[in-house]
């Protein structure tokens, strides 16, 4: 007789984690397309936008590159505070205030015209900052467990924004509840004459370099990587924990603010109730997928936002709902976990032992 | 191989004929991911005998057992109970056939009472699965087995040597004919361990089979009948009669090779320098707060070892916590070379040369999912031995891990090897390497061999004492009485928080140790 049974790995060799990772995302994407079919969209239609459109065409890649960049920004917040094992499921809540901050500082005309985009910047990060400085403190001195924490501060900064565009900051003459334009002046990111591509695309790309650096060639990356390994035994061998995560924390937060202040100033333009849904999500996808890498994370934002772009066009063109998009996207992070379970186990199948022989 | 599976009788296995033997391992190999855990291993233990199964560390003992108790299936050989040959499918299955192990960290639900876990145990070996009826239980078997146990108390507020006898009373209610206890007397008193081991013979007279797993020469000879002895997941010595063995000749067979005495370093010059390590009235209450540590005071000098003897759980680990300044104490100083650290947190206490070499080097020490090389590296990051803040500079540490490597007799993998992957011994010399490589002014070794064979045991020894004859202070904190009596210089003995002595080690003989260990001198 032959069993089956499941040995775990002493070691996993680097092509193996390669390999598993392409092939959960190969069955991922089979999976998607077996739902989209499912869903009524024909083989031929998802080639067309899943392929073609979001990553092929001009008019397609500068929507998927536009999307990319808000992304890019939160995937990297969640790779470090991840990587740490400190669980942010609070990004748009983060994104929000950074909007709110970038807004703040545009409809109120502080400081000189010349360098108001970077101070914007530097407020939406810092809002960033703030809100996830929250529960971060919350969990520092009272154990209070963050995955709660931020996540309720979500709906705080969501309804922080209803209560600025239905009050004080709605723009006089407009019906909808949403602010004043910003100046056309000082206060947009530039176009780059490519679709709605903007300058916020170099902003992104600088940062995730600079990330890239910070964790993978200076000390306080080695910090990083040690802390989120095991806290007691970073502590024990003199490292200093409380620091490194109040640093990566508040840099996160920063992170996800920058995002809100791009979408803002890159595309919007104004502030709106629609600026940050679903970015918390999309963020742990991207950190998942590129397993907390920072240089990885650029390809796999890229991938996503093409993920997206398609997903929107399916929405428009036939009447999917975004639940359905959520669905592909989560069946791709599934696909991926569980096939990395082989990677760490190896199947064995075995002849049962002798003593299964009938006694005398 | 043969069609289904044959109907094997549900029956527990009783004795059918006194010939065969109660419980019989041949030829048993057992391998994982392809690393051999056992290679051939035979054991025959008898009714009404105590089986002492001898071996150090990782010689298979325990993957044996646990084969037998079916928590494990082996790729090879044959188990017989009673002359049967069975294939044991599990836990559960091993309890049907009489089957019952005491594992060496029990498996007690803490804020349970007694009769709550001999009920969530051995629920459908009662009559009713009522608290009632398994305090019935309770009191039927204490009374077979002659000792009182109060099955309302809350295990939690047991001592080890109780929770240890409610375990066995377990397997009592549950019926077992066949007993095995890994390590039982390890965590006892000298006194306890007496207590367990007659009544683990009064079992055996009473026609059970009783397996002590143990790596003590002296229980063995003293209360087994006969001994099995394995080596590197073989069996080298089957069944031999215990009465009137040779302790160095099983010694020999454990290890294969006589292995040199180890020696506390020799006696730097005396009293007249100051202390490395100063504590002052050091307290330290628990979360509930009790006290852990109470009212300590040491010195200790360069040059010396200072081994606190003691049954694990009076407060070592919260003693060594505290110097190393993971744990913040109630009152008292720590001093390091004369100046104060106590305020210090673990950094700045390393900064001063405190080095610690704990017990669970997973839990404080080393991080298993990081390569050796970095781990190696990880506390000098800090003090910026390796490269600047912008600048990790890696190829240094890959350098100096090559070096300790080749220095410490690291094997069973590279620099650029995942930590967890070594076996204890290297992982501890590579824990060694890194907290003795600049010259240490203080260093705390909690049980620094637990869990360790003969061979790493004798290379961590000999490191310490090395450090410690190149000027270092160490104070030994271990519940190995043989490892304090071999290393220090001074020995004192912790018991409930409180330290008596340090005496002179030549001063003090074993059995007052003993005496002050159970806490009545």
């Amino acid at each position: 007789m032959h069993s089956w049974s499941l040995l775990p790995r002493q070691d996993v060799p680097a092509w193996l984690r390669v390999a598993s990772l392409a092939g959960g995302i190969g069955l991922g994407l089979a999976l998607g397309v077996v739902i989209l079919l499912a869903s009524g969209v024909g083989l031929g239609a998802i080639v067309q936008e899943f392929v073609l459109y979001s990553f092929t065409s001009s008019q397609g890649l500068a929507q998927t590159v536009t999307g990319a960049i808000p992304l890019l920004l939160v995937g990297l917040a969640s790779a470090v505070s991840l990587k740490l094992r400190f669980w942010n499921i609070g990004i748009d809540g983060q994104v929000w205030l950074g909007a709110i901050a970038a807004t703040g500082v545009a409809i109120a005309d502080i400081g000189p015209a010349e360098t108001r985009l970077w101070l914007m910047a530097a407020a939406a990060a810092l809002a960033g900052a703030v809100w996830i400085g929250v529960p971060m403190f919350l969990r520092l001195r009272l154990a209070v467990n963050e995955v709660i924490a931020t996540l309720m501060l979500t709906y705080v900064a969501f309804l922080l924004v209803q209560h600025l565009l239905y009050g004080d900051w709605r723009g006089s003459g407009i019906g909808f509840p949403v602010s004043e334009a910003f100046d056309e002046e000082g206060e947009r990111l530039a176009r780059l004459g490519w679709g709605h591509v903007h300058g916020g695309l170099w902003l992104s790309l600088a940062v995730a370099v600079g990330v890239a650096y910070l964790m993978q060639a200076t000390r306080f990356g080695f910090y990083l990587t040690a802390v989120g390994e095991n806290p007691r035994g970073a502590l024990a061998a003199g490292l200093p924990v409380t620091f490194t995560l109040i640093v990566a924390v508040l840099l996160a937060g920063g992170l996800c603010g920058l995002a809100g202040f791009s979408i803002v100033a890159g595309q919007e333009y104004r502030l709106t109730q629609y600026i940050a849904h679903g970015y918390t999500f999309s963020a742990i996808l991207v950190a998942f997928l590129a397993r907390f890498n920072p240089l990885a994370v650029i390809p796999v934002t890229v991938a996503v936002a093409g993920l997206f772009t398609a997903g929107d066009t399916l929405k428009t063109f036939y009447q999917l709902p975004q639940a359905t998009i959520l669905i592909v996207e989560s069946v791709i992070l599934f696909a991926v976990v569980t096939v990395d379970f082989l990677a760490r186990y190896r199947i064995v199948r075995r002849h049962g032992p002798a003593a299964e022989s009938p006694a005398p | 191989m043969t069609g289904p599976e044959p109907g094997e009788p549900a029956e527990p296995a009783k004795p059918a004929k006194p010939a065969a033997p109660a419980l019989a391992l041949e030829g048993i190999d057992k391998a994982f991911d392809g690393i051999a855990a056992l290679t051939g291993a035979d054991l025959a233990v008898h009714w009404g005998e105590v089986h002492g199964l001898l071996g150090e560390n990782g010689a298979g003992k325990s993957t044996l057992m646990n084969i037998v108790c079916g928590l494990y299936s082996a790729d090879a050989g044959k188990v017989s109970l009673d002359g049967r040959e069975v294939r044991v499918r599990g836990p559960a299955d091993a309890t049907r056939r009489g089957i019952g192990m005491v594992h060496q960290h029990f498996k007690l639900v803490a804020p349970f009472t007694v009769a709550e876990n001999v009920l969530l145990a051995c629920g459908a070996a009662l009559p009713s699965r009522t608290v009632a009826a398994a305090g019935e239980a309770i009191a039927a078997a204490a009374a077979e087995l002659g000792f009182a146990v109060d099955a309302h108390a809350n295990v939690a507020a047991l001592s080890v040597a109780e929770q240890q006898r409610v375990e066995i009373l377990k397997l009592v209610i549950l019926g077992a004919d066949i007993l095995v206890l890994d390590e039982p007397t390890s965590v006892l008193t000298d006194d306890e361990a007496d207590a367990v081991l007659r009544l683990l013979r009064r079992m055996a007279d009473a026609g059970k089979a009783v397996v002590l797993i143990t790596h003590r020469l002296r229980e063995v000879i003293d209360h087994a009948d006969r001994v099995t002895v394995m080596r590197g997941g073989r069996t080298v010595a089957a069944g031999a009669a215990a009465a009137g063995l040779d302790a160095d000749a099983l010694a020999r067979l454990m290890v294969g090779e006589t292995i040199g005495q180890p020696y506390p370093p020799r006696q730097a010059e005396d009293g007249n320098q100051e202390p490395r390590l100063e504590i002052a009235g050091l307290s330290v209450h628990r979360a509930d707060g009790g006290v852990a540590v109470d009212d300590v005071s040491l010195a200790v000098h360069g040059g010396e070892i200072v081994g606190i003897a003691g049954v694990g759980g009076n407060g070592q680990t919260e003693l060594t916590e505290a110097l190393y300044g993971l744990l913040k104490p109630s009152g008292g100083t720590v001093r390091i070379d004369g100046r104060d650290a106590s305020a210090l947190a673990v950094a700045g206490r390393r900064r001063g040369g405190l080095r610690l070499i704990p017990a669970d080097r997973y839990a404080y020490a080393l991080l298993p999912d990081l390569l050796a090389y970095e781990n190696l590296a990880i506390s000098g990051v800090p003090l910026g031995r390796f490269g600047s803040r912008w600048w990790l500079d890696r190829p240094m540490m890959r350098r100096r891990a090559r070096e300790a490597f080749a220095d410490n007799q690291i094997v069973g993998g590279r620099p650029e090897t995942r930590t967890r992957l070594f076996s204890g011994g290297n992982a501890q010399k590579l824990l060694l390497a890194r907290e003795l490589a600049e010259d240490p002014a203080v260093l705390v070794a909690h049980s620094p061999t637990r869990g360790l064979d003969v061979r790493a045991c004798q290379a961590v020894h000999e490191t310490v004492v090395r450090a410690v004859e190149a000027g270092a202070a160490c104070l030994l904190i271990s519940e190995d009485l043989d490892e304090v009596l071999r290393l220090s210089t001074r020995i004192g003995v912790m018991s409930r928080g409180r330290i008596e002595g340090p005496f002179p080690a030549r001063e003090i003989a074993r059995a007052e140790i003993g005496a002050l260990m159970a806490g009545h001198a």
